[in-house]
């Protein structure tokens, strides 16, 4: 029988205030810490591995039992999902090279010519407190502490400690988390209406002329003959080229020529640049034709007397705020943020990226995700954002550090 | 000193915290039971208290927690304190009862596990982390204290072993019923 006694509670004692010296002591910064992690690190990794060895048949086994029905629908609309990527991908990657090329023509901060690391997921928080996985690349390969992480759907996390072969990822929802990012407006927002408006000043009804016009993503009514509105025209009977449905544009890693940012989703081979240049050509030929069509519309517009009339969307910033963390069941909040209804209203479906800034770990333009849910504060404390992240954390697999420094931290030559 | 180092605990504590800390990196992050991840260390820590007493239980727990730290680079000491907590609290419970059933074990280590996962969220409040304190916690307490439970005839026995702790012979006497 164990028996208390003042004894034992010495015992105890020390040992939590063992604990808390070693404590205040890897805080404050101790090499001789940071080189007994190493060494762990180099005793646990085989240790890990020959469990993983000796656990992945029963595993496998008991994911065989509890999740075939799953992994079956799954991959059914995996597959569907596949069938659908594959139909948009030769007009998204085209549309993706136009907007390097629009970006790299006015110099607009993004991921461009920042090198990027590919690495894979090898573990994950072992706790329940912190929101962390592992990676299997580390300082050998130029990973640094700060470094942002992300996937082919937006930001991870960053760089919290790195070893020579390996490097732990603070998630975007672990309560310690805070990195700066910007508001934009959602597509749907991006422009001055979110109707088509379409004028007839013919005089036709608009089923009469419901098949002269086609959706496009805004509109706005422009009197007919008023020679300084550029306009485009449709005649009746003829139809804009729809296309495939808008092209998911968060590809973080789709805007440097050091990283293989398209994916073909049958191979899962990153595609050549040949095929991109060729996919490239064939857009503009497809805008040449495009515009070919529309002057042919234009000289039958007098007959029909109908004027669609397309504005480009216009990318509304609405505010910069802090994206912090909150753990992995509440969703990352932003804060810090004041609405101003004179230049535009924070709301749902709003987009979210990094805002970069000359001492933020991350470079501007990563997504993040999309404002979910808006709550108003009473007094000056404006508005919290909750924000639905693009990429799914629980499912990560493949990642990339991008290799980047603050301009802060960069040597000066 | 030698030999008191063969003889003593923590030559069997070491690779058995090994095992148990590459099992929980390795296995249990991958299964998680209602999103929570199985901290079999710290329910090990427990059931040292229980098979060992407070003082064992708190060695036990302090030798798995600074392994923990030092292998998950959480801050080296926060969860040895927590485990500490965990092998302290059931040892000090298991005096309650001289012989415990096997029920009452596994509710010792429910208990010392609840005390040493709530010690971890406080520990990180005195070390200045913002948030520790989430609405988590009240999935994770009950799920790691039934995971306790449960896993408590294992590891109950694995501590003895671990501390080389005997069965111990005194059996409580079954009261006689009256003729």
């Amino acid at each position: 029988m164990a028996i208390y006694s003042v004894g034992r509670r010495r015992v105890i004692l020390a040992l939590i205030l063992t604990s808390a010296l070693l404590l205040t002591l890897d805080l404050r910064g101790n090499p001789a810490v940071d080189r007994a992690r190493d060494v762990m690190a180099v005793v646990i990794d085989p240790i890990d591995s020959a469990v993983g060895v000796v656990a992945s048949p029963v595993e496998r086994a008991w994911n065989g039992i509890v999740n075939y029905n799953d992994l079956e629908q799954e991959n059914e609309a995996l597959q569907e999902e596949v069938d659908r990527l594959i139909g948009t991908q030769v007009s998204g990657e085209a549309a993706v090279l136009q907007a390097q090329e629009i970006l790299a023509l006015n110099n607009l901060p993004a991921l461009a010519g920042i090198p990027t690391e590919l690495a894979q997921v090898v573990g994950g928080a072992a706790n329940n407190i912190d929101q962390i996985i592992e990676i299997n690349k580390g300082r050998r390969s130029g990973i640094e502490v700060g470094m942002p992480v992300v996937n082919q759907a937006g930001l991870i996390g960053k760089v919290t400690s790195v070893t020579e072969t390996s490097a732990r990822v603070m998630l975007v929802t672990d309560p310690r988390y805070a990195v700066g990012v910007t508001v934009t407006a959602g597509p749907d927002q991006a422009a001055t209406g979110d109707e088509t408006v379409t004028t007839s000043p013919s005089g036709l009804t608009p089923e009469q002329i419901s098949d002269a016009t086609s959706t496009t993503t805004t509109s706005t009514t422009v009197p007919v003959g008023d020679p300084s509105a550029p306009t485009a025209t449709v005649a009746a009977g003829s139809e804009l080229p729809t296309g495939p449905p808008t092209p998911d544009t968060t590809l973080p890693g789709a805007t440097t020529e050091s990283v293989p940012s398209f994916i073909d989703p049958v191979t899962g081979e990153p595609i050549p640049a040949e095929v991109l240049t060729a996919l490239a050509a064939q857009a503009e030929a497809d805008a040449a034709a495009a515009a070919a069509a529309a002057a042919e519309a234009a000289a039958a517009e007098a007959a029909a007397g109908v004027t669609t009339t397309t504005t480009e969307p216009v990318v509304v910033r609405k505010e910069y705020g802090s994206l912090e963390g909150r753990g992995a069941r509440l969703l990352p909040q932003i804060r810090f943020v004041q609405d101003n209804p004179s230049l535009a209203e924070l709301q749902v479906g709003d987009l979210v990226e990094t805002a970069g800034g000359s001492e933020s770990l991350a470079p501007p333009g990563i997504p993040v995700g999309r404002v979910a849910n808006r709550a108003d504060r009473p007094g000056s404390g404006g508005p919290l954002l909750d924000v639905e992240l693009n990429a799914d954390l629980t499912r990560l697999n493949f990642v990339r550090v991008v290799i980047y420094k603050p301009l802060s931290e960069v040597e000066q030559p | 000193m030698l030999a008191a180092l063969v003889q003593g605990p923590l030559l069997r504590i070491i690779p058995v915290g090994l095992i148990l800390l590459a099992v929980q990196r390795t296995v249990f992050v991958d299964y998680k039971v209602a999103g929570v991840v199985i901290e079999i260390m710290m329910i090990a820590s427990a059931a040292a208290g229980v098979a060992g007493g407070s003082e064992r239980g708190a060695l036990f727990g302090f030798v798995l927690g600074i392994m923990f730290d030092l292998a998950e680079g959480t801050p080296l000491g926060s969860t040895a304190i927590a485990m500490t907590v965990a092998g302290a609290v059931a040892g000090l419970l298991a005096l309650i009862a001289a012989d415990p059933q096997w029920w009452l074990g596994a509710l010792f280590v429910a208990l010392g596990t609840v005390a040493g996962v709530m010690t971890v969220p406080l520990v990180r409040v005195f070390i200045g982390e913002a948030h520790p304190f989430t609405t988590d916690l009240y999935v994770i307490v009950p799920v790691m204290a039934a995971a306790g439970a449960l896993l408590s005839p294992i590891m109950i026995p694995l501590a003895r072993w671990c501390l080389r702790v005997k069965t111990p012979e005194w059996k409580q006497p079954i009261a006689e019923t009256p003729l």
